[in-house]
């Protein structure tokens, strides 16, 4: 069981950005994609939840062997099970937290069947505890004028509870206060288990500090160009990217 | 995406008919003996004959407001409408004593039930003549009076004649000048001094008939200090051939008063909805139009509020849904005569398909006023590439120490926030009537919380079928 | 119609072809046919139609102080080319232009550019309300300016036209004409002058065409005397690419009806409609807008700017309207009141038809007062309250000055508004 990319060509207009990556993140484990800007790292997040801007024109991407892109529709991909925590979350203007979360909870619900609203409260209530976002948040709409962590938290409590079994988390840590990532982290950190693969995308090792990958990818140019342990994201830091690139073309 | 609405919107909530037995029925067409007729079965006072006879005059002399208006005005045939019926003019104060063919169509509305639940008084008006009115016996020692315009009329001459056709001459507008000469039914209230009616009051206007006319005529005057809040519903069967609603509802708020008046339409897609409205606000008075039109072949109404008194307010929240085929015409007039006087408009609309919203405002600040403000704000929402929206307003501020200022802007809903939406599981419909919602969330929330609920429920049902 | 402007018969002594006083003829006939505007037709909605009645006019007669007029039609330091002409006749011209550039009365392109002449003079139908006074226009025009810029030609210094009235009375017809060709690009400064202070008729057409990629600068500095009458009917169309930046200052005229209308039929072109209006007195200026959206990725952007004092008024009704297929269209359209007496009658009517749903539009309309913060601050800085007030005026016009690219007309041109506002 795995959330598994394989060959995947993408591109915005002329301009190909995803050059035929592969990845696989067994389920139970916690992956990190590391690279410059520019490299791809947010496209490939985009793609595969279906953004419409992108088109794919080679390669699968397979959830738990489910082809991803047999589902014509972001939300038929997301109730299959892959949430994307984004880097720019949208503003939704007058859409409550509470009722777009409700809103999503009851998309997964059979045709008929309705939400309890006490129990869905309790759950809510709960998980914006753990992520320490005050209970009044309920009643603001969905990101309209948060602070870049008052987002990044929606984020992740939106991934709390719609319990997703592979989630990709697209720069969580952009924006975030030492604070803030602690929290966050946390959050993330407490849903790592066997049921559920991650996928942590990052530009600084900072946020690994937190969320401790079992696997760190090097992404260029819209491929995976190296693989290692969390020790590789030290060695990034340390050294650049520059680094990465010419092991590369020492290589070719 | 951009697949065309269905066109039979499911239209649950108000489309169906029972047959029901007339004994008034003033045939169809219009003449100084349709207002005979009409003056025999109510009994009206002399006055009121020659009152509706030189409406009549009018209403005949006046053209058709088509220099500025929808040349669709033309194509209502109004020798082909029934100005009158009813099953007599004396309303049940008990639901029991309503007939049965009558009654079952407001249970199937659900009017008694929510009388029980958070009503002070209802009337329910089916065709020409209310069906029903009671008030709670608690608001009614209060000296309250919520009663029909025909009963307003026999009973408390001395309030209605003072206040009747002074806040909307005959002559405002051609469909002004039709009511007054073939009104029947609406509400007569009277709000004594210092009187708080904490719960709303509520009036329910049902056509029932084909190729009919409904002309209510409100009356709703607020007594120094006091307080109420006016909430009515109006619903339709959808028929072949097109049904005119003229409605003229006039509002005096006197000093210190508050009114509250909450519209809800939903009618079906072949009325013409032509009403006018208007408050007059005395000093420190406040009056508030909460209108939100859903439904219909043609709205035009234009809430005003002449604010004549010291630091009298006015405001005007309004939200329009303009579904495929239909054109909504709203806005609202603020006529400032007063100093420190402050109005407020915000104006929202949706138009799916091909309907088309169209905001008209009149903000006039007379000079030599002083502290006088106003604030008018109009966003729409266009759905459809075929979707179309106007903004005409017009405004007039004069003096040097008065301000006003007027913003709007158009949108439609952004394929990004669609795409966040579907990532986490909501289908492109669900999103799009929750994108919709939104935009409109701040002023459902004006709504008392059952139409707010109800107002949901029909954005829903008009959203349906506008994305594929 | 019999009033005495009426009566004259055609200029017999014209220099225009035969076929266009064929022409005028006809649109003399139009005139007289067409029914006075009354206050039920949308586009006169507000309007003051005492004006309307022309009777006290007269046809001009040659001036007299022609030396006089051309020493005064003096305006930037350094121009490309400059016309005058006095009461419909050309007075002086003086010309540095690079070759191909054509810079003509409009009578002499009429007979010798005969085909450009007749593909873009009054081109595009008046649409705004004054169509009875375009037909006038045309059945008296006697004078005018024609330029034609050809393709990829930059005209780099600026182009003057002073167009003046002289006498009681007096009626002038000013007409220019400009046609941008391919990725051309050109500045122009037309100027509408009183030699005298006396009541006089001036009723105005101009002609702006932009072909692709090209870019034009045009400025109207209109100070006819504040007895004037005056109409000033401006079209402009926009293909594709071609960015035309109008101005409109409208410094004199005691009744000025100003109508302007941008079409946009190229995709990616850009239409700016600025106008600048301080008005005092009786004075009343009526403005009448449309920026016509047709071509998809288009954007127009218009900032009327009033600024009302004594028994002044104004009327701004504008439209942006978006056509089915003008997917991508930026639009904007705002006018700001300046109240600065309680007489003043500022009347705004910012108008929206939007018929495709890929757009981004917004229209604003505001009026206020003279923020009394900022008048104390510049007592407290010693400036008399009169002169704070007038430094007030003045900022609020030159932010809106400052969208004139063109560093020396910018110059010129906030030395006008000083000048005009008494400061400098």
């Amino acid at each position: 069981m795995s959330l598994k990319i394989e060959n995947l060509h993408a591109n915005i207009g002329d301009r190909e950005i995803l050059k035929g990556l592969n990845l696989e993140i067994p389920k139970g484990e916690v992956h990190a994609i590391m690279g410059k800007n520019g490299s791809g790292k947010s496209t490939l997040a985009k793609v595969m939840a279906g953004h419409p801007d992108y088109e794919v024109s080679i390669g699968q991407v397979l959830l738990d062997g489910l082809n991803l892109f047999e589902m014509e529709e972001p939300d038929q991909r997301a109730r299959t099970g892959l949430f994307v925590a984004f880097q720019y979350p949208m503003e939704v203007p007058g859409v409550t937290i509470a009722n777009f979360i409700r809103a999503a909870l009851q998309a997964r619900l059979p045709e008929g069947e309705e939400l309890d609203a006490v129990e869905y409260y309790h759950h809510l209530y709960e998980k914006m505890d753990m992520l320490k976002i005050d209970r009044k948040f309920t009643s603001r709409a969905v990101n309209e004028g948060f602070s870049g962590g008052e987002k990044k938290r929606c984020e992740i409590l939106q991934m709390a509870m719609l319990n997703p079994v592979y989630a990709v988390l697209d720069e969580t840590d952009s924006g975030l206060d030492i604070d803030a990532l602690r929290i966050v982290s946390e959050g993330v950190n407490a849903m790592r288990g066997p049921e559920r693969g991650l996928l942590v995308i990052t530009h600084y090792q900072r946020l690994l500090d937190y969320i401790v990958p079992d696997v760190v990818h090097v992404m260029v140019d819209g491929r995976i160009v190296m693989s290692g342990d969390k020790t590789l994201a030290h060695k990034l830091e340390a050294e650049g990217y520059d680094w990465v690139e010419k092991e590369i073309l020492q290589q070719a | 995406m951009e697949t065309k609405p269905d066109l039979n919107i499911d239209r649950s909530i108000g489309d169906f008919h029972y047959d029901v037995d007339y004994e008034f029925d003033a045939g169809i067409g219009l003449s100084e003996k349709t207002i005979d007729y009409i003056c025999d079965v109510k009994k009206d006072p002399d006055w009121i004959r020659e009152f509706r006879k030189e409406a009549l005059r009018k209403f005949n002399s006046m053209p058709m407001p088509t220099n500025w208006a929808s040349h669709d005005l033309d194509n209502i045939v109004f020798q082909n409408i029934r100005y009158y019926l009813s099953q007599g003019t004396e309303p049940k104060r008990s639901w029991d004593d309503v007939p049965e063919d009558v009654k079952r169509t407001f249970e199937r509305l659900g009017i008694p039930e929510q009388e029980r639940k958070f009503l002070a008084g209802v009337e329910a008006q089916f065709d020409s003549e209310a069906a029903y009115s009671n008030i709670k016996a608690a608001v009614g020692e209060q000296g309250v009076i919520f009663v029909g315009s025909t009963e307003g009329l026999h009973k408390h001459p001395e309030i209605f004649k003072k206040w009747f056709g002074k806040v909307i001459p005959t002559g405002d507008n051609k469909f002004s000048a039709l009511n007054s000469a073939v009104f029947s039914g609406g509400s007569f209230i009277y709000i004594p001094p210092g009187v708080k009616v904490k719960h709303p009051l509520q009036a329910y206007f049902r056509i029932n008939a084909e190729n009919f006319g409904q002309f209510e005529r409100t009356l709703i005057i607020a007594d120094e200090g006091s307080e109420v809040m006016y909430m009515e519903g109006c619903t339709a069967p959808k028929f072949e051939t097109s049904t005119l609603h003229s409605a003229v509802v006039e509002l005096v708020a006197l000093k210190g008063a508050k009114i509250q008046y909450i519209t809800v339409q939903n009618w079906s897609a072949n009325v013409f909805n032509l009403v006018t409205k208007r408050g007059l606000a005395h000093e420190e008075a406040e009056i508030k139009w909460i209108d939100c039109n859903i439904g219909s072949r043609l709205t035009m109404k234009y809430p005003g509020v002449i604010m004549k008194g010291r630091k009298a307010r006015g405001e005007v929240i309004s939200i329009a849904l303009a579904g495929d085929g239909q054109h909504q015409d709203t806005g609202a007039k603020m006529v400032h005569a007063a100093d420190e006087t402050t109005s407020n408009i915000v104006s929202k609309s949706i138009s799916l398909g091909s309907g088309r919203s169209t905001y008209r405002g009149l903000v006039q600040i007379g000079r030599h006023l002083k502290g006088c403000k106003n604030n008018t704000e109009c966003d729409a929402l266009l759905i459809n590439t075929e979707s179309r929206t106007d903004t005409y307003p017009a405004i007039t501020v004069r003096g040097k120490e008065n301000a006003c200022q007027h913003e709007a802007s158009v949108s439609k809903i952004s394929a990004e926030q669609i795409f966040y939406m579907q990532q986490r599981g909501i289908s492109k419909a669900a999103a799009m009537s929750l994108a919709v919602n939104g935009f409109v969330n701040d002023l459902v929330q004006q709504f008392p919380m059952e139409y707010s609920v109800e107002l949901k429920r029909l954005i829903d049902l008009e959203m349906e079928g506008s994305v594929g | 119609m019999s009033n005495t402007l009426m009566e004259n018969p055609i200029a017999a002594q014209s220099a225009w072809p035969a076929w266009f006083t064929a022409e005028q003829a006809i649109a003399l006939a139009e005139y007289e046919k067409s029914p006075t505007p009354t206050r039920k037709n949308e586009p006169w909605r507000f309007a003051n139609l005492k004006p309307l009645d022309l009777s006290a006019f007269v046809e001009a007669k040659p001036v007299a102080s022609e030396g006089r007029l051309i020493n005064a039609s003096a305006g930037l330091a350094e121009t490309s080319a400059k016309l005058v002409l006095g009461n419909n006749t050309l007075l002086h011209r003086e010309s540095s232009l690079p070759a191909g550039v054509i810079f003509e009365t409009l009578e002499t392109a009429a007979t010798k550019h005969t085909d450009l002449f007749k593909k873009y003079f009054m081109a595009q139908p008046v649409e705004l309300g004054s169509h009875k006074y375009a037909a006038l226009h045309k059945a008296r025009l006697a004078g005018g300016a024609f330029l034609f810029v050809p393709a990829n030609t930059s005209v780099e210094l600026p182009i003057e036209i002073f167009q003046w009235v002289e006498g009681a009375n007096a009626s002038v017809f000013p007409h220019t004409l400009i046609v941008c060709d391919e990725n051309s690009s050109v500045t122009v400064v037309d100027y509408f002058k009183s030699a005298d202070k006396l009541p006089a008729f001036a009723c105005g057409v101009n002609d702006l065409h932009l072909a692709a990629g090209a870019k034009l600068t045009y400025v109207s500095v209109q100070d006819w005397s504040h007895e004037t009458t005056a109409f000033h009917l401006n079209s402009t169309s926009v293909h594709r690419n071609a960015t035309c930046t109008a101005l409109i200052a409208n410094f004199g005229g005691g009744f000025v009806r100003g109508e302007s209308l941008s079409r946009l039929v190229g995709e990616g072109s850009r239409s700016e409609m600025f106008s600048i209006n301080p008005v005092e007195g009786t004075r009343e200026i009526d403005q009448r807008t449309l920026q016509d959206h047709v071509a998809p990725n288009a954007t127009s952007d218009l900032l009327y700017l009033n600024a009302l004092d004594d028994k002044s008024r104004t009327i701004f009704a504008g439209l942006i309207k978006v056509e089915p297929g003008a997917r991508g269209t930026d639009a904007y359209q705002k006018v700001k009141n300046l109240i600065l007496s309680d007489d003043a009658d500022p009347n705004s009517m910012p108008g929206l038809e939007i018929l495709n749903d890929e757009v981004r539009c917004s229209h604003g309309a505001t009026n206020g007062p003279v923020s009394n913060e900022e008048l104390f601050y510049m007592q407290a800085r010693g400036i008399k309250r009169d002169a704070g007030r007038r430094l007030i005026v003045n900022g609020f016009f030159n932010s809106l000055l400052e969208r004139i690219e063109n560093k020396p007309l910018r110059a010129h041109l906030e030395q006008l508004l000083a000048k005009r506002l008494a400061i400098a």
